[in-house]
């Protein structure tokens, strides 16, 4: 199904800001906030795992069900998660798309990836010290 | 022993009220902070020290090494990019702008990524703006538009909106309205006298609707405005026009959207019809404690507040092609020093590709997201908990930001000016 994916800041985000390598940073950035609706026509449940796919990648993500956002679109809090599809574009402004980006969302049993494999996957070498 | 009075170092409203209690040079209790606030003081797991990377794997090395390696960088790269800035004092984003007219790089702050477009509606229109004292004195109207302060600047609502008291306002909370405009259902929104729902990527024609309703040319409105219904845009200007004093604060929900810096054009356009009826202001609600700051110091030392090109040995300045997104994304520049920020986690997908082709060095005091694109990680003292300096508040004001404890970690600026004193004896030679 084709959604609009906004991001933003959560509380959480930004507390665990300068925690980068915390599983609570992960969980936060990785949580995609759906309508109920939207979950039913998608046939997943709260906490499930779904596939996002943007103009530059996909990357796997949490469903939360949230009644905030309307249906049609989601809302995903700034990260390594959502950048990981979000193109360079910035239309002469310097400021890309992090907002109101067309992503296409289906049901997955594929595992969410930790930060630094993420990282990794872009060509870094994880810290793990 | 407790430290008061104490300026906190996370977001913009910088909070000049914190209590910290320091034992054995370790923060242990902090009071009046936020969450966000908290966490920052109560930070651990800090990088012990310098690291390079050797392979797929890591080495520690001296501070000496690791500033030789940064020096050589620079010095070696031909378009290199100095990026981040806005989480440092100001006294080291000087001695940045210095070293990238030295080395003919490109210096950005995250301002690019943040209120870059707010900057380019400004040096459009201006900008009525005043400072957060004015408003929690005498506003009795307070809009937020496409921000959401609860989870981005929690206590911009207890010290100066919403929960303030203000010295022209008799019952602060009862005299003050607070209106919302969103795309989604926020904290902040669930807070407001009123929230206005609009469709994403909707600001640019809900601003102009307004604008034309307090105009006077109401028979123009549709029946709805990006889903806002005609009766709820007639009802916000006309509260709008009958405040005492209006202030309208902006986030990233207009600037990173679809129309951008025209998006805070049209904001700025309408607080400026607005003051033929009463008083508004209007201002950014800026991210970083001192992003802010950055601006004023690039702009005070280069004529432009960021995204400033060096490579034709003056300050060249033209957003979407000497910002950092757009130098990443082009694959232009051959090194890239990072500067108390973590690009990696924050930028698009493409930047993050080109950051593992080049050399980097990240001057920070945490293991993040863009050290795993490092050569080298040096870190840093933090500012406001072990090391001093300036930093101006989201409303222009300098703050002097205090150090609570002694850590051993070096400040940003004493790295940066041995890095700058070895690069000008090079280039002197």
């Amino acid at each position: 199904m084709k959604f609009l994916m906004i991001t933003g800041r959560t509380v959480n985000q930004g507390a665990y800001v300068e925690r980068k390598l915390s599983a609570q940073y992960a969980d936060e950035t990785s949580t995609c906030f759906m309508h109920q609706f939207d979950m039913m026509d998608l046939g997943i449940t709260d906490r499930e795992r779904v596939q996002v796919t943007g103009p530059c990648g996909t990357v796997v993500l949490v469903i939360a069900a949230s009644e905030d956002v309307n249906p049609g679109t989601v809302f995903v809090p700034y990260g390594p998660y959502a950048n990981h599809i979000i193109g360079g574009h910035t239309h002469s402004t310097g400021m890309p798309d992090f907002k109101s980006i067309e992503v296409e969302i289906e049901a997955t049993t594929e595992q969410r990836k930790g930060v630094y494999e993420l990282m990794e996957e872009l060509g870094g070498v994880a810290y793990d010290r | 022993m407790i430290v008061k009075d104490v300026v906190c170092p996370f977001c913009g409203c910088l909070c000049d009220d914190v209590e910290v209690t320091v034992e054995d040079d370790r923060v242990v209790a902090v009071d009046n902070a936020c969450t966000l606030g908290t966490s920052k003081f109560l930070g651990d797991h800090r990088l012990p020290g310098p690291i390079r990377r050797d392979g797929n794997g890591w080495k520690d090395i001296s501070y000496d090494e690791a500033i030789r390696y940064a020096v050589d960088m620079l010095l070696d790269a031909e378009r290199p990019l100095l990026y981040g800035w806005s989480s440092t004092h100001g006294e080291a984003q000087c001695v940045g702008v210095h070293m990238a007219e030295l080395v003919r790089g490109v210096i950005d702050n995250t301002t690019s990524v943040c209120h870059g477009p707010s900057i380019l509606a400004i040096q459009e229109v201006g900008h009525p703006g005043c400072t957060l004292g004015v408003v929690k004195n005498r506003a009795d109207l307070i809009i937020y538009w496409g921000c959401n302060p609860i989870d981005a600047h929690p206590r911009h609502l207890s010290r100066y909106t919403r929960y303030a008291d203000g010295f022209f306002l008799e019952n602060a909370f009862r005299d003050r309205t607070v209106i919302v405009v969103d795309v989604r259902k926020t904290e902040t929104a669930n807070i407001a006298d009123e929230f206005v729902q609009i469709r994403p990527g909707g600001d640019y024609a809900v601003l102009s609707a307004l604008r034309a309703i307090v105009r006077g040319k109401t028979d123009t409105i549709p029946r709805s405005v990006s889903g806002v219904p005609r009766e709820q845009l007639l009802r916000i200007a006309r509260r709008c026009k009958e405040a005492k004093f209006g202030a309208f604060y902006f986030g990233q929900g207009i600037t990173m959207t679809r129309g951008k810096y025209k998006n805070v054009r049209n904001a700025i356009e309408l607080v400026d019809e607005l003051n033929r009826h009463t008083k508004f202001t209007i201002s950014a609600m800026r991210g970083h404690y001192n992003v802010y700051g950055s601006n004023e110091v690039n702009t005070w030392m280069t004529g432009y507040p960021f995204g400033i090109d060096f490579a034709r040995g003056i300050a060249f300045y033209n957003p979407g092609e000497t910002t950092a997104i757009d130098v990443l994304a082009r694959r232009e520049c051959d090194a890239c020093l990072i500067v108390a920020s973590d690009p990696a986690a924050h930028f698009p997908r493409p930047c993050v590709e080109h950051l593992a082709e080049i050399p980097v060095v990240q001057i920070d005091p945490y293991a993040n997201a863009t050290t795993a694109f490092c050569n080298v990680q040096i870190p840093v003292a933090v500012t406001g908990i072990d090391a001093a300096g300036t930093a101006y508040r989201m409303d222009g004001v300098p703050l002097r930001i205090r150090k609570v404890i002694e850590s051993g970690y070096p400040s940003d600026e004493e790295i940066l000016s041995r890095m700058y004193a070895m690069i000008q004896e090079v280039r002197s030679e």
